[in-house]
């Protein structure tokens, strides 16, 4: 059907009347209601400024208002931390871990199963992850702050997983570790069963498994400990040299499953990354054989990593010795792991 | 005509006081103390507060061996006022005399309140007179809607309000040092009288003498007052710039008095400088001077040695003032300057803008702040370092709210302002509601509250005192006679809970968490080695209870297999 044009002929021409202006044009309009506008910007004027100021302020505070009454609502409730951990109690495997993100949502430590270990660490990549073979990501995806960085991190070390599974405010995703970190031997936790002296005399290990040493300072003592480097819990055998006792510290370690390489880091404790003016010499001998020395720097923080080749002992099991010496042993609390990988 | 409405009213304009600006006052003194004294249980006992109960209590048991035995009490000066002799004394000496009158006595009998709720009565004093402080220069500044919101617009800022409550010395500084400014500022307001005009000449004096005891009582508090001779001198020569060239030192001399009475108010209230004064003068200035630089988390750095970054101040500002406050502090800000510029180009077109004024609110709105942000002062503590700008950034504040209603619509101005002051004080309301008691742990919504600022590597919180609120569950579930190592948490201060029966008397100190059957992980990044001790020692990772605020760790409790019921 044809809808009619309301127009039937040709448009009138505009009258104008003798003595008048004619009326202005839709430009000409347009022009002044531009002109109007713009000179209701400038110059600039007293309220310009108010009005710039009332909209920063109701901006802000409207904006306010919706962050404070959404805070509760982008949070976990008590029953999203009651279902991640009944999921994770019925689904983690031995070899898996909990990763934090973000990493201060430490409130998993109070929650989860206690046989779950649990890391927040701000990074993953260059972690060595020792003996995790699979990691669930517990992230709070709608904290304020929060980003996927570790989620690209682990995406980038697994292999495979699932997909993130949403629990109200939190969400759990798997990641499948693609190449694990199994090493043969974590000699931390071996300390028990070493040897350890202080100079050529024996120290004793007491009931909590630390050893102290005879005619020693109290201070100076050996022991397995997580310690803080860089902020990080580091698992580590902690060597506290004292300047009384300038005499090397030996631990030897008896047949200990070697492979191609042994691994592991140094580190010196609190304040006392910031001091000192000599290294701390960590020599290391396999049987009687020094295969190399890693020197924890003096004020230089961070968590050191070494490496060695051991292919000509790999398969076998031989005694490992570390020694630690320092030309400054003031103040030098020395932590540091060492494993053997396959 | 409603003529019970008009009885009223009448009744109303009859109670004393009888001017709307001293009524202003008087509300925000009894809001202030009333909602400080309900609100201060929850606040928990820092580090250096529990020092300064202690040391308030001595002081005043001092005083009160002077009343009976003055000889006697001049060998116990020392062994008194020793302790904490960091600080001068007054504020210290006025929690320590509302102690002594409020709290119950020896044999725990006739008291009004608990021991801790005593000794911060002195501190609620002090907000209090900052309050009535802010409503009567809000309302000079801005009128009676100034009145209204400069006091709403310092104490809505959830840093500020935590303040308030604990007896330190940060809020009696800032209070005194506003009276300090705002005294100078009547006195500077009097022109020296005619010869013969005894009138105006006694005010002046007034004035000035006024002026000198405020500054005296804040320099007997703090050591930031000394501050103020230059700061005010500054303000001085740039507003008498013809008169000091003329005069050179001598246009300086009316404020002489004023220091003199100043300086003896700090040596009369600080008994430890009544011997060995010089010595001990200049140790308490070295002490200051050269005062540690404590490890303190900013933007995900640890900062430890000068020099500190620029920002630090400003950026911590912008992240714990409530963001429409803010918004209205630098607006505030930004119309004084304006004011200013206008004063010093075209003063005879705008007489009824005081240059003197505009300059003196933002010399002094922005002096601390700008202090603080010298790359070699130390830089930890927070907002509270430079608490005296606050106020007035509060009451510029406060002025250009009511003068953004004014020039929009100039016939509603008050409903304007009104509109604009919802905007401003509801989230600051609703922060300080969700936030207490958890003051140094604050984070605005830019920052993203507590939450978006650890995301950020902020200082989580500071100096022990967010253990109150973990103190009912240790009750419940430490083992009889457990050993419990604290840590951020002073033995002041577990004494303190003790004495008022919020902490069991069987829980014992413990130094270590070698020690310890339980102990209480205060969250600070520099710390950190005393959680992975404790979970060598106790062989677990795993907290047994913990405080969180929006999910972000404050403290976590962790305990030995057997001593957590």
């Amino acid at each position: 059907m044809e809808i009619p044009s309301p127009h039937t002929g040709p448009r009138p021409p505009r009258l104008v009347l003798p003595g008048s202006a004619p009326p202005p044009t839709r430009r000409e309009q347009l022009e002044a209601a531009l002109h109007r506008f713009l000179s209701l910007l400038w110059p600039p004027r007293l309220r310009h400024g108010a009005v710039a100021f009332a909209a920063a302020v109701i901006g802000l505070g409207a904006y306010g208002l919706w962050f404070w009454s959404q805070l509760p609502i982008r949070l976990p409730s008590e029953m999203d931390w009651q279902a991640a951990t009944a999921f994770l109690a019925r689904s983690a495997k031995p070899g898996d871990a909990v990763a934090l993100s973000p990493p201060w949502a430490e409130r998993a430590r109070l929650i989860l199963p206690p046989s779950l270990p649990v890391m927040a660490l701000p990074r993953y990549q260059g972690e060595d992850l020792v003996n995790v073979r699979r990691i669930w990501l517990l992230s709070l995806p709608n904290a304020p702050g929060f980003d996927r960085e570790l989620d690209r991190q682990l995406a980038v070390r697994s292999s495979g997983g699932d997909r993130p599974l949403e629990l109200g405010g939190l969400e759990l995703t798997r990641f499948d570790l693609a190449s694990p970190l199994v090493p043969r031997a974590f000699l931390p936790d071996q300390l028990a069963a070493a040897r350890v002296t202080l100079g050529d005399r024996p120290c004793e290990a007491d009931a909590a498994g630390v050893f102290r040493c005879p005619d020693a300072p109290a201070g100076l003592r050996i022991a397995r400990e997580v310690r803080a480097v860089e902020f990080l819990p580091r698992p580590c055998l902690f060597v506290h040299l004292q300047p009384q006792a300038r005499r090397p510290i030996t631990l030897r370690f008896h047949d200990v499953p070697l492979g191609t390489k042994l691994h592991g880091h140094t580190a010196i404790v609190g304040e006392a990354m910031l001091r000192g003016s000599a290294p701390v010499r960590l020599s290391v001998k396999v049987g009687d054989e020094e295969i190399g020395v890693a020197e924890e720097p003096a004020a230089t923080p961070g968590w050191h990593a070494f490496q060695f080749d051991t292919t000509s002992a790999a398969g076998q099991a031989r005694d490992v010795t570390f020694t630690v010496t320092s030309d400054d042993p003031d103040e030098r609390p020395l932590c540091f792991d060492a494993m053997t990988l396959p | 005509m409603n003529p019970t409405r008009d009885r009223l009213r009448r009744m109303v304009d009859g109670l004393p006081p009888r001017s709307v600006r001293r009524r202003l006052a008087l509300g925000w003194a009894v809001v202030t103390l009333v909602v400080a004294a309900a609100t201060a249980p929850a606040v928990g006992i820092s580090r250096d507060e529990s020092v300064y109960l202690y040391a308030g209590e001595r002081y005043a048991d001092w005083w009160k061996e002077v009343a009976v035995h003055p000889m006697q009490a001049w060998s116990h000066l020392d062994g008194a006022y020793g302790v904490n002799h960091e600080h001068p004394g007054l504020a210290k000496l006025v929690y320590g005399a509302t102690h002594a009158l409020l709290a119950p006595d020896a044999a725990g009998q006739h008291g009004l309140t608990s021991h801790l709720q005593a000794f911060r009565f002195g501190a609620f004093l002090f907000a209090a007179l900052l309050s009535v402080l802010l409503a009567l220069a809000g309302h000079e500044l801005a009128g009676t809607a100034g009145g209204l919101l400069a006091p709403a617009l310092f104490w809505l800022v959830p840093r500020h309000f935590f303040h308030g409550h604990p007896a330190l010395l940060d809020m009696p500084v800032t209070a005194l040092w506003f009276a300090t400014v705002l005294s100078y500022r009547r006195w500077l307001s009097v022109k020296p009288g005619e010869p013969g005009k005894t009138g105006r000449s006694a005010r002046r004096f007034g004035w000035g003498l006024v002026t000198g005891l405020a500054f005296g009582a804040a320099i007997s508090v703090k050591h930031n007052a000394w501050f103020l001779p230059p700061l005010l001198l500054v303000h001085f020569v740039a507003t008498h710039l013809r008169r000091v060239q003329r005069d050179r030192l001598a246009a300086l001399a009316p404020a002489l008095p004023a220091l003199v009475v100043g300086l003896g108010v700090f040596v009369a209230t600080w008994p430890w400088l009544w011997h060995d004064s010089l010595p001990r003068l200049r140790d308490y200035f070295q002490y200051h001077l050269r005062h540690e630089n404590y490890p303190w988390m900013y933007l995900g750095q640890m900062l430890r040695d000068p020099p500190f970054p620029v920002a630090y101040p400003f950026v911590v500002t912008a992240l714990t003032v409530p963001a429409a406050v803010l918004a209205a502090m630098v607006g505030g800000l930004l119309h004084a300057g304006s004011r200013l510029l206008v004063a010093i180009r075209r003063p005879e077109r705008d007489a009824g803008i005081s240059g003197s004024d505009e300059l003196l609110y933002l010399l002094n709105g922005l002096f601390s702040i700008a202090l603080i942000a010298l790359p070699q002062v130390p830089h930890f503590g927070g907002v509270k370092h430079w608490l005296p700008s606050m106020p007035f950034l509060a009451v510029l504040g406060a002025r250009a709210l009511v003068s953004a209603g004014r020039t929009l619509w100039p016939a509603r101005a008050a409903a304007v302002t009104a509109v604009l002051a919802i905007f401003t004080l509801a989230p600051a309301l609703a922060a300080v509601v969700h936030i207490h008691p958890f003051g140094t742990a604050a984070y605005n919504e830019l920052a993203g509250g507590a939450a978006g600022a650890a995301s950020l590597g902020m200082q989580r919180q500071f100096w022990g005192d967010d253990m109150v609120a973990a103190l009912d569950t240790i009750n419940a579930h430490a083992l009889p006679n457990a050993r419990v190592w604290y840590q951020e948490a002073t033995r002041l201060a577990t004494v303190a809970y003790q004495r008022d029966g919020r902490l069991r008397p069987d829980l014992r100190w413990a130094e270590t968490a070698e020690q310890a059957d339980v102990s209480v992980w205060h969250h600070h990044a520099e710390f950190m080695d005393k959680e992975f001790t404790t979970w060598t020692q106790f062989r677990t990772a795993q907290p047994v209870a913990g405080v969180y605020l929006d999910e972000v760790p404050l403290i976590e409790v962790y305990a030995r297999a057997g001593a957590w019921r």
